[in-house]
């Protein structure tokens, strides 16, 4: 089966056969979607996959490099950004993505998340946000909204959620972009783009956990989930018309920053050049 | 008949007699979850869900090849192959 399908479709060129497949996500689970997003972004930028590496910590999302054909680092919960700054530094000519989720990259590695972008870090961080930690059983992660349950809120949620895409642009990155599950292709076009970019790039995938946080706070299937993504996610155009309390209720998709300039490994590589020249003469 | 009318009518029949892309999709069971996901979003409704809530694709003919549920299928399970114009015939 697995010849077959390498066959016909790009996408199957990338995944390790070698694992089991299904993926272990749940039924509907959005993470499948960010995964195959991220492998058409780089199918169409046509990069060498010997040159890419996918980094990941603990989690749902952590698993995503389990399945694909790059170089690819399942590292502790919360350090993935660290080890892809060792990586990036050593290793200058690679494209490093981080895979994180909003638990992985804002809580327990929230602290290298803002100094990966006040770095400015050449590293892409794809960030799968859904709200909740979903491996561990539901408990509420810095990104879940007001009011909303938790295994560990089961009265409602009392902490305002950390927005991703503001704090990266407060800390620094160069590419900021948001898109959801639901818009799929929007995605894949964003996670090109952020990948081009030199410096920090972010790209916050918005994506649902039907199976805790839906459960929990009764907001149905996978495809109930999917529909709402749809109806309450609004471009960077629409946003601008409406008044700052609708906005406030809707997901702004597009890119939210997008700024030139160089990044860590330029002015690194420059301190090197300047630092040989200085020895020499 | 006026003018305008009868530019109308002709704009008419041209969309209706155009062609639309035509595709061929191709379920993997094996990898199917049965999400339900292709059989709620699909624009063309060619999915329809068996007993076990599973999806099979139950109108072949009505695919566009707009690639919807390939983007969207979580666990890689749809495969749609564009159809070129004479095999899409009948």
């Amino acid at each position: 089966m697995h010849t077959e399908l390498r066959e016909k479709h790009e996408i199957y060129d990338y995944l390790r056969h070698s694992k089991k497949f299904p993926v272990m996500w749940c039924a509907g689970c959005g993470i499948g979607i960010v995964l195959g997003a991220i492998i058409r972004a780089i199918d169409r930028m046509g990069l060498d996959r010997d040159r890419v590496a996918m980094v990941s910590g603990i989690g749902c999302t952590g698993r995503m490099p389990v399945y694909v054909d790059f170089n690819t680092m399942h590292t502790t919960h919360g350090r993935a950004l660290a080890f892809a700054t060792g990586l990036k530094l050593a290793r200058p000519d690679m494209y490093v993505l981080v895979v994180m989720g909003d638990g992985d990259a804002l809580a327990i590695g929230g602290n290298h998340f803002i100094h990966a972008a006040r770095r400015n870090m050449d590293l892409t961080a794809i960030v799968v946000n859904n709200n909740i930690y979903g491996m561990t059983g539901g408990q509420y992660s810095p990104t879940t909204p007001l009011h909303m349950r938790a295994t560990t809120a089961p009265y409602g949620n009392i902490e305002p959620p950390f927005p991703l895409c503001e704090l990266a642009k407060a800390a620094g990155a160069s590419f900021v972009a948001r898109s959801t599950v639901y818009h799929a292709t929007e995605l894949d076009r964003l996670i090109e783009q952020a990948i081009a970019r030199r410096g920090f790039s972010v790209v916050e995938a918005v994506s649902y956990c039907h199976t805790t946080y839906g459960r929990l706070n009764r907001l149905g299937a996978a495809v109930d989930m999917m529909r709402w993504l749809k109806e309450n996610s609004v471009t960077l155009a629409q946003a601008e018309k409406m008044s700052p309390e609708e906005r406030e209720t809707k997901i702004v998709r597009g890119i939210l920053l997008d700024r030139e300039g160089p990044g860590y490994v330029d002015l690194y590589d420059e301190i090197i050049r300047q630092a040989k020249a200085a020895e020499n003469g | 008949m006026p003018d305008e009318e009868v530019a109308l009518q002709e704009k008419t029949t041209e969309k209706k007699t155009k062609r639309r892309p035509r595709g061929e999709v191709r379920l993997f069971g094996k990898w199917c979850k049965g999400c339900g996901l292709c059989i709620a979003f699909c624009p063309q409704g060619v999915f329809e869900a068996n007993g076990e809530g599973r999806p099979v694709v139950a109108h072949p003919e009505k695919c566009t090849a707009c690639d919807w549920c390939v983007v969207h299928c979580p666990d890689f399970a749809i495969q749609v192959r564009r159809l070129d114009d004479q095999e899409g015939k009948g």
